[in-house]
């Protein structure tokens, strides 16, 4: 039996913004995990994620999607991990099927595929009746659920997502969060960076907690109330006491 | 803090802005060097006005050198308030549908009328500003030297302002309630760009007419002047103001403050509309049942939203009618009159080479300084390299599509000028596409109008390389081997700016989306 490689490996990882951004990060998440990494402003979360996705250089260090060296393979690695930011990439003056047909092409995925999925996924995040309208004149949340379409058209093995639940209404955020276990159900792989801790206690399969570009904890809800001998402990009670541990270390 | 603002407050506070943006120009100096340069500028210019108004000033006390004046003053009106309305034409659409600062103010307790007051006021100001920058200089020499009149400048060019401002600002808002929120921001562009260039449309028109009607025109105007008939004497109210004349003073005071005050209390509060009809008013909306194309391949993907994009872009559009308007008239004068030879290749071909060039130039700089989300092609699994090459190939399709017929007909009356004037075409819109690729500067997409006060390498790397191609044009056209001077300066001019000479930008990044060290 071969083991197959861990959806993101990340060693020794660092980036320096005149500060470190992030510190000689080490990191594993396993295939068809649903990984949420936390940490407070400015610890690194969204600098890592655009190491990963190629938006950003590292100073040193590796990283491996699926066991591709993203950094020498940048474009081999790009073609199976999805990005959504928390401020979404769109083209105002493209509607979203539009946009889709874009995206589609970029990734190259097969135009009959596309459609079908296009459609899909636009009646799943309820943008269908308005897939002939501009973005430019979409709230938010809308502008957000397009994003997400873009980044789930080509069935990405990776997804990684940064602040997804940010300007979206209870139910759209109940969709997405279907969306998303759905599709780790389905064998991808999803990380998500948020501030809803209630988010990641209930989603998540395993959290991290980044703090001045560090992995200061890390695991599923049990294994970080018995690293810190707090049963019972929230995840918020357990957040705050990690990160107050490494700001008075630093 | 200061008590609630009024509508002096508000347009205080434009005018610094303003002001910071225009200090902006100056790059990063210190406020004492900049105010040293700005100084500076206005003493060369009082300097300049000076040695003309001792030279040519007296010729103001003869019946020749005030038919002179007469024409200048009239030249100056029929250029400036065309240009005042189209301004503010422009700037109430781009108000109307890039907000900045309206949702803020439309949201505090200012009453409509005061929030159109102060941005009118602004519009006005900045409309007329450049022009006062040219002519105040004269007024404050003429004036000390003993010609106190020439000061009625100041009042007629606020005046001017005023009335550019309330017309621009009433045509604007009738197109938007004429034609809907959806097609006002195209629309009003269009014709704000037809309003603006419409003295230079008027002149080419009647340099076209033939000589016995062009006569017969002038001669129609003339006798209406000269029997005193009413529009006659209304259309020289603003040149007899800008000479100082109490009575048309007065009166182009009166129109001014009448026109601005109708356009402020009377349709002010339809502004207010407008600008809630146009919150998040798609420009226009595609056929829901349009089929959708799903294309395989960064190529193919690439090329339909740039294209796509383009074609919603109004302010593009203006942009390049504008530069026809401008640029392609001179060429039937040339043709027309002789010219260098009377050739139409000679007259025609270098116009059209600038065209090809701007034209391939600035959509370049929108498919690369101005993408939209550039972090997001950055994910896609291809190198910049192949993206850059594909939204090149995507935006110099459009440039040989509008070009092509153009180029046709002169190819059909001039076979040989006409394919040497293709060639230099290609060649300019090359240039223009590389000097974009070498010199990204990230930009938003709505800047494309400005943005030459982006970068003045920029701007004039690309006015020097279409000038260098239509020189080329001009001389191979002549059959002469001298076009190979302007030629190698071409090939001189892209070494320099290649980008081994260039700083090394941030790949395909936005205005928007610089790197921030964020968490």
């Amino acid at each position: 039996m071969t083991l197959s490689p861990p959806a993101l490996e990340i060693r020794a990882l660092s980036k320096t913004f005149g500060r470190k951004a992030v510190d000689g990060l080490d990191l594993t998440i396993r295939a068809g995990e649903f990984y949420a990494l936390l940490g407070p402003n400015g610890a690194g979360k969204t600098t890592t994620l655009r190491m990963v996705a190629g938006l950003l250089p590292a100073d040193s260090g590796e990283i491996r999607v699926f066991g591709i060296d993203a950094r020498r393979k940048p474009v081999d690695a790009k073609r199976i991990v999805a990005w959504l930011p928390d401020e979404p990439m769109l083209y105002d003056k493209l509607d979203p099927l539009e946009y889709l047909e874009f995206v589609a092409g970029l990734w190259g995925v097969d135009p009959g595929l596309a459609e079908s999925r296009a459609e899909k996924l636009l009646t799943l995040l309820g943008l269908w009746p308005h897939r002939r309208e501009r973005c430019e004149g979409f709230s938010r949340g809308m502008k957000q659920k397009v994003a997400l379409a873009g980044a789930l058209i080509h069935d990405p093995r990776l997804l990684m997502l940064d602040e997804p639940l940010t300007g979206l209404d209870a139910a759209s955020a109940r969709q997405v969060k279907d969306i998303l276990a759905e599709r780790v159900a389905e064998g991808a792989t999803v990380i998500l960076t948020t501030h809803i801790l209630e988010v990641a206690e209930r989603i998540a399969d395993r959290i991290g907690i980044l703090s001045h570009g560090r992995l200061i904890a890390q695991g599923t809800l049990d294994e970080l109330r018995a690293q810190s001998g707090r049963a019972g402990a929230t995840l918020e009670d357990l957040f705050l006491g990690y990160t107050s541990l490494a700001e008075q270390a630093a | 803090m200061r008590a609630r603002i009024g509508v002096v407050g508000l347009a205080a506070n434009d005018a610094k802005l303003a002001a910071r943006a225009l200090s902006g120009l100056l790059g990063p100096r210190s406020p004492r060097l900049k105010a040293l340069i700005f100084f500076a500028v206005f003493a060369l210019l009082h300097a300049v006005a000076y040695l003309a108004a001792t030279r040519f000033a007296p010729a103001e006390d003869t019946a020749a050198g005030l038919r002179q004046m007469d024409m200048a003053a009239r030249s100056a009106t029929i250029l400036l308030l065309p240009w005042t309305i189209a301004a503010t034409m422009t700037a109430v659409t781009r108000m109307l549908f890039q907000r900045g600062d309206l949702d803020l103010l439309l949201t505090s307790p200012l009453s409509p009328r005061r929030i159109v007051a102060a941005r009118l006021l602004g519009q006005a100001f900045e409309s007329v500003a450049g022009l006062g920058l040219i002519l105040l200089p004269f007024a404050h020499v003429n004036a000390a030297l003993g010609r106190p009149h020439w000061l009625a400048i100041y009042p007629a060019l606020a005046a001017a302002g005023l009335i550019g401002a309330g017309l621009g600002f009433l045509i604007a808002l009738h197109l938007f309630f004429l034609v809907g929120a959806r097609r006002a921001r195209l629309v009003s562009q269009i014709v704000a760009t037809l309003v603006g260039a419409s003295a230079v449309v008027v002149a080419q028109i009647l340099a076209l007419l033939p000589d016995a009607w062009r006569v017969t025109v002038f001669a129609a105007f003339s006798a209406r002047a000269g029997e005193g008939d009413v529009l006659g004497r209304l259309f020289e109210i603003p040149e007899r103001a800008a000479l100082g004349e109490f009575g048309p003073l007065v009166a182009w005071l009166g129109i001014a403050t009448a026109l601005f005050a109708f356009a402020v209390f009377v349709r002010g509060p339809a502004f207010v509309a407008a600008a809630m009809a146009s919150a998040g008013a798609p420009s226009s909306a595609g056929r829901a049942n349009a089929r959708p194309r799903f294309l395989a391949g960064l190529g193919g993907a690439l090329r339909v939203k740039e294209h796509r994009l383009l074609m919603r872009d109004p302010w593009l559009i203006s942009q390049m009618m504008m530069q026809a308007i401008y640029t392609v008239p001179v060429g039937i004068v040339m043709w027309r009159h002789g010219g260098v030879t009377g050739a139409p290749a000679v007259a025609f071909g270098p116009m059209l080479v600038i065209i090809a060039g701007q034209f391939a130039g600035a959509l370049a700089w929108l498919a690369l300084s101005a993408e939209d989300a550039p972090d997001f092609l950055m994910t896609a699994p291809a190198t910049r390299g192949q993206i850059e090459r594909a939204k090149l190939a995507a935006i110099l399709q459009p440039v040989a599509m509008t070009m092509a017929i153009p180029m046709l007909i002169l190819v059909a009356i001039a076979p040989f000028g006409g394919l040497v004037a293709v060639v230099c075409a290609g060649g300019a819109s090359a240039s223009g596409a590389l000097l974009m690729l070498w010199r990204q500067a990230p930009a938003r997409r709505g800047m494309v109008l400005r943005r030459h006060s982006q970068s003045k390498a920029l701007a004039l790397g690309e006015h020097w390389l279409s000038m260098l191609w239509a020189a080329t044009d001009a001389v191979a056209a002549f059959g002469s081997w001298t076009f190979l001077v302007p030629l190698a300066l071409v090939a001189v001019t892209l070494w320099f700016i290649r980008p081994a000479r260039v700083k090394p930008v941030p790949p395909l990044v936005a205005a928007t989306a610089l790197p921030t060290p964020a968490a």
